[in-house]
């Protein structure tokens, strides 16, 4: 870009102000002597710059399109607090391994963000800026949220230890599973999945993403099938039992008819889909609070700008803003399903659902330290293409606060839907027993799953049907931190 | 995973044909805790040879059943009888210490209560009350002293025997959980168990305490002097041995426990001198440190 | 078909055999090493949503050993074993859990009729569920004989 001026540092008063075009950083928006507030809003980008554009540039510019500037100088600034408003970078540091890409830390001031509003905070951070031309590629990866803004949010409606207490379920991971066919069943077909999975053994079952209201079955029909089949295996298990029902729909007004029908019928949890739009889950988040419902979310959509390494945002900002939109459930990850995932990245994942704190950890990919002020816990689910077979992997990479969603691997079982939910939940719980017994559960699973096949016929083949199934393809967004031993002197 | 019945009956079990004693000693870490004793308390020959006793006796019982040899649970209830203040709740601390390290007890902790913690002042009251109490001591070892005070034959309602009850079923279906030691002056003990015989009946071991001699209570009395960085001057020193005598002859003695409440009056009369002196602004690191004649001397032991 | 062995299966065990005291035990082992305090509890009422068992003694707090917690369960299956529920629970203070950590079955009912559905038809097509223990049909005291 010109640099009429020729000038290298920031300039002030009406110097600054002259009618032109100047540098991003002479403006003020690269302030490499700034120390952040508490209260700043800090953003990390990884920026590639053009050919020719310097790093430093390169993340002013983001600062400043992302904050107060234009493509010139307006004399309108004068009028504000314009020192305040613009967002200054404040550090760039190479990416290690990545010769053309910066990681830029740039500082907001709270008080350009509308509270309670993730709409308003997104617009800035992730608005005009990511179609800038000065940047080659951008992608948000983190983000420090000041506490003083998490306490305008309401976080997520219920939270996993209330959700737990409501379920009447402690000490293990819960279980899930999505109905398959995805789409095609009508509502009585779609019923009969429920109702086997659950009185199987599973305590969830759950829309798949694209079931809304189409031809082949409508929205009410849905609720009211899957409502009898969740009754029905309540009264049969003596456990609460539950399924995800997906009330999204293509007005929100809608989507609130759909969320009071389940309520009327008595379901404790609905769904929706991250595609509805920030504004909309704020909405239905409170309704839930207000509704004593549990809220899940399915991340559709989120692959089409996370997943890239060099542009997009990072899945763990989509985890920040979601414990903060409040949401109870976020898929995030399995580390061994089919699905995209490292497992430090997932970790960092797990991490910033559920914490109350994290520290500052870059082999997890997490970049700040980050107070979460009260907000509730939110509780990942794991799924896509995970099966009782790696039981003490899921357990040991993804702990007890977790739901896993076992829909093909339940679906799929060779002797029926209830024999495959039996088979996952006796997995399940003598893996959690193992573990408690202090057994070494992940060396010994396949040991310790086949002696609970012994007396699980289900169990026994389940395993013989998948116990040679994974996935083992490279991720790609992989920390770019790894944690290094120091060599002892 | 812990024990499954249906897995121990699987096949024969291979008995090993020779067992390291020495070895097994030495991993025990059981002489260290001879040796604390041995530091700790003066003197009580006859006690710590029947500890040492106990000790190779529950060794010997571990290699016996390691070679599959009948043996029976072992009991391990004991009794400490003696007069107050000759070391038996030390002993029972490093003896909770030794049946963990041999791994007889799972925590080793020692629990020490007297009747009042275990007995209630109403009806229904004990049962949770003792309970309660085994509950705490379960793991470890549960330390009763006075325990005659538990049964008191002059009242027939006496909640006392609700405790005995509830401790003898304990006593005797969960020896592996629980040890009991129960302790008292000897003659009293000897009463308690003719009227209790189910107690004496679950006891192993009994360990006499006996009284310490003259020259033992100075031992102790030096030892406490130094340990708390006091120095007796040669007087002074002479006082003790005269007051020690006199003292044994007095109603309300208790051995080790009579020469630290001794000592404890000497400080506090040491404390009030140094008060009184009209140079108490400059008080030296040997003034602070000695304990003089005239300490000892106030003691209404030597009063006629 | 394949059916479930089980008309109740709240807790973390239920669908493995019933567990021994052995294994109760190290269960009770590994809330004691987490630091929670344990409590036995018990029910004639098996209902998803009856929260609140009876408490069969204080939550253990200062317990060492789980045998003072197997104690407990069995004065507990002593008293009520031939016609109720009683279950382990394990509960967390930490912050931000501050509730139940763990939870299993120990003891159930010789005879478990389980739970029944009564369905009152609303407009709309909408049903309207009741769950409720066959149990409870009796006073307390008479269920389960």
């Amino acid at each position: 870009m010109a640099t009429p001026t020729g000038a290298k540092k920031e300039l002030k008063g009406a110097d600054r102000y002259k009618a032109g075009v100047l540098e991003y950083k002479v403006m003020g928006y690269w302030q490499p002597d700034y120390v952040p507030k508490d209260t700043d809003v800090i953003a990390l980008f990884r920026i590639t710059p053009q050919p020719g554009v310097e790093a430093d540039e390169a993340a002013a510019a983001v600062a400043g399109e992302s904050s107060t500037a234009t493509w010139t100088v307006v004399w309108t600034d004068r009028l504000t607090a314009a020192d305040l408003y613009r967002a200054k970078a404040y550090r760039v540091d190479k990416v290690p391994n990545s010769p053309d890409q910066y990681f830029a830390y740039i500082a907001y001031d709270m008080d350009l963000f509308e509270p309670d509003s993730i709409a308003n905070l997104t617009a800035s951070i992730i608005g005009n800026v990511f179609g800038f031309k000065a940047v080659k590629a951008l992608r948000l990866e983190d983000m420090r949220i000041p506490v003083a803004y998490l306490k305008t949010f309401q976080g997520p409606p219920t939270g996993v230890m209330v959700e737990r207490e409501r379920l009447d379920k402690y000490g293990r991971p819960l279980l899930g599973a999505t109905t398959k066919p995805k789409l095609g069943l009508s509502g009585r077909n779609y019923g009969r999945v429920v109702y086997e999975a659950l009185k199987g053994g599973l305590d969830f079952t759950k829309d798949d993403e694209n079931i809304n209201s189409q031809p082949f079955m409508h929205w009410r029909d849905r609720f009211l099938y899957c409502m009898e089949a969740v009754n029905r295996a309540s009264a049969a298990t003596a456990e609460v039992k539950g399924h995800y029902l997906n009330v999204t729909a293509g007005t929100v007004e809608q989507m609130y008819e759909r969320a009071e029908f389940a309520k009327e019928l008595g379901s404790v949890i609905i769904m929706i889909d991250l595609v509805l739009g920030y504004t909309a889950i704020q909405s239905i988040s409170k309704w839930a609070r207000k509704n004593d419902m549990i809220l899940h979310l399915h991340r559709a959509g989120n692959s089409t700008y996370s997943r890239q390494k060099n542009h997009g945002m990072n899945f763990r900002v989509i985890c920040k803003w979601m414990r903060m939109a409040g949401v109870d459930h976020i898929h995030a990850g399995t580390v061994v399903g089919k699905l995209e995932g490292d497992p430090l990245m997932v970790k960092g994942f797990y991490d910033t659902l559920l914490q109350p704190h994290t520290p500052v950890a870059p082999e997890l990919g997490l970049f700040f330290k980050q107070e979460w002020a009260s907000l509730g816990k939110c509780m990942p689910v794991a799924s896509g293409g995970i099966h009782l077979g790696q039981m003490h992997q899921l357990l040991h990479y993804l702990g007890e606060d977790v739901i896993l969603q076992f829909g093909g691997g339940t679906i799929g079982h060779p002797d029926g839907i209830q024999a495959g939910a039996e088979a996952n939940r006796v997995a399940l719980e003598s893996m959690v027993q193992a573990r408690n017994e202090g057994v070494d559960y992940l060396a010994k699973g396949p040991e310790i799953l086949a002696k609970a096949a012994k007396s699980c016929k289900p169990l026994q083949h389940g395993l013989d049907t998948w116990k040679n199934i994974s996935f083992n393809y490279e991720s790609t967004d992989t920390p770019d931190f790894t944690p290094q031993v120091t060599p002892a002197r | 995973m812990t024990a499954n019945p249906e897995e121990k009956s699987e096949g024969v079990q291979a008995f090993p044909d020779s067992f390291d004693l020495e070895g097994e000693f030495a991993r025990s870490n059981v002489q260290a805790v001879l040796e604390k004793l041995d530091r700790e308390l003066v003197g009580l020959a006859p006690v710590k040879q029947r500890i040492r006793e106990i000790a190779a006796l529950l060794l010997v019982d571990k290699a016996r059943r390691s070679m599959g040899l009948e043996t029976g649970a072992p009991t391990l209830h004991m009794s400490f009888t003696g007069n107050p203040g000759t070391g038996k709740t030390t002993v029972a601390l490093r003896m909770a210490e030794i049946l963990k390290n041999l791994g007889y007890v799972r925590q080793g902790h020692l629990v020490s209560v007297t009747r009042d913690d275990l007995v209630g002042q109403y009806i229904g009251h004990t049962a949770p009350k003792t309970r309660e109490v085994i509950k705490k001591a379960m793991g470890g070892v549960l330390f009763i002293d006075e325990a005659y005070y538990l049964y008191k034959p002059e009242n027939e309602r006496d909640y006392g025997q609700e405790a005995i009850e509830i401790l003898l079923q304990v006593m005797e279906n969960q020896r592996d959980d629980l040890v009991v030691i129960l302790a008292g002056y000897a003659n009293r003990m000897e009463v308690f168990f003719q009227s209790n015989p189910g107690f004496r009946s679950r006891i192993a071991h009994h360990i006499d305490f006996p009284d310490y001699s003259e020259k033992e209570l100075m031992s102790i009395a030096k030892l406490m002097v130094d340990a708390q960085h006091y120095v007796l001057t040669p007087e002074a020193e002479k006082v003790l041995r005269d007051y020690i005598p006199r003292r044994m002859k007095m109603p309300h003695f208790a051995n080790a426990r009579s020469m630290r409440n001794a000592l404890d009056r000497a400080k506090l009369r040491q404390a009030n001198r140094l008060f009184g002196r009209k140079d108490r602004t400059n008080l030296t690191r040997h003034d602070l440190t000695t304990i003089e004649a005239e300490d000892l001397l106030a003691s209404r032991v030597f009063q006629p | 078909m394949h059916e479930n062995p089980r008309n109740m299966t709240q807790g973390q065990f239920s669908f493995l055999p019933p567990l021994t005291d052995d294994q109760i035990k190290a269960q009770i082992a590994y809330a004691i090493k987490m630091g929670f305090a344990v409590s036995v509890e018990y029910t004639d009422d098996p209902h998803p949503r009856n929260t609140y068992w009876e408490m069969w003694c204080q939550p253990m707090f200062d317990t060492k050993d789980p045998a003072a917690v197997m104690l407990e369960v069995n004065e507990c299956r002593k008293v009520w074993g031939a016609n109720h529920y009683i279950k382990v629970q394990a509960f967390d203070n930490a912050r931000w859990r501050e509730s139940v950590a763990m939870s299993f079955i120990v003891n159930r009912p010789k005879h478990e009729p389980g739970l029944g559905l009564a369905r009152t038809e609303g407009p709309g097509r909408s049903i309207h569920y009741r769950v409720h223990s066959y149990a409870t049909d009796k006073p307390r005291g008479e269920r389960y004989k």
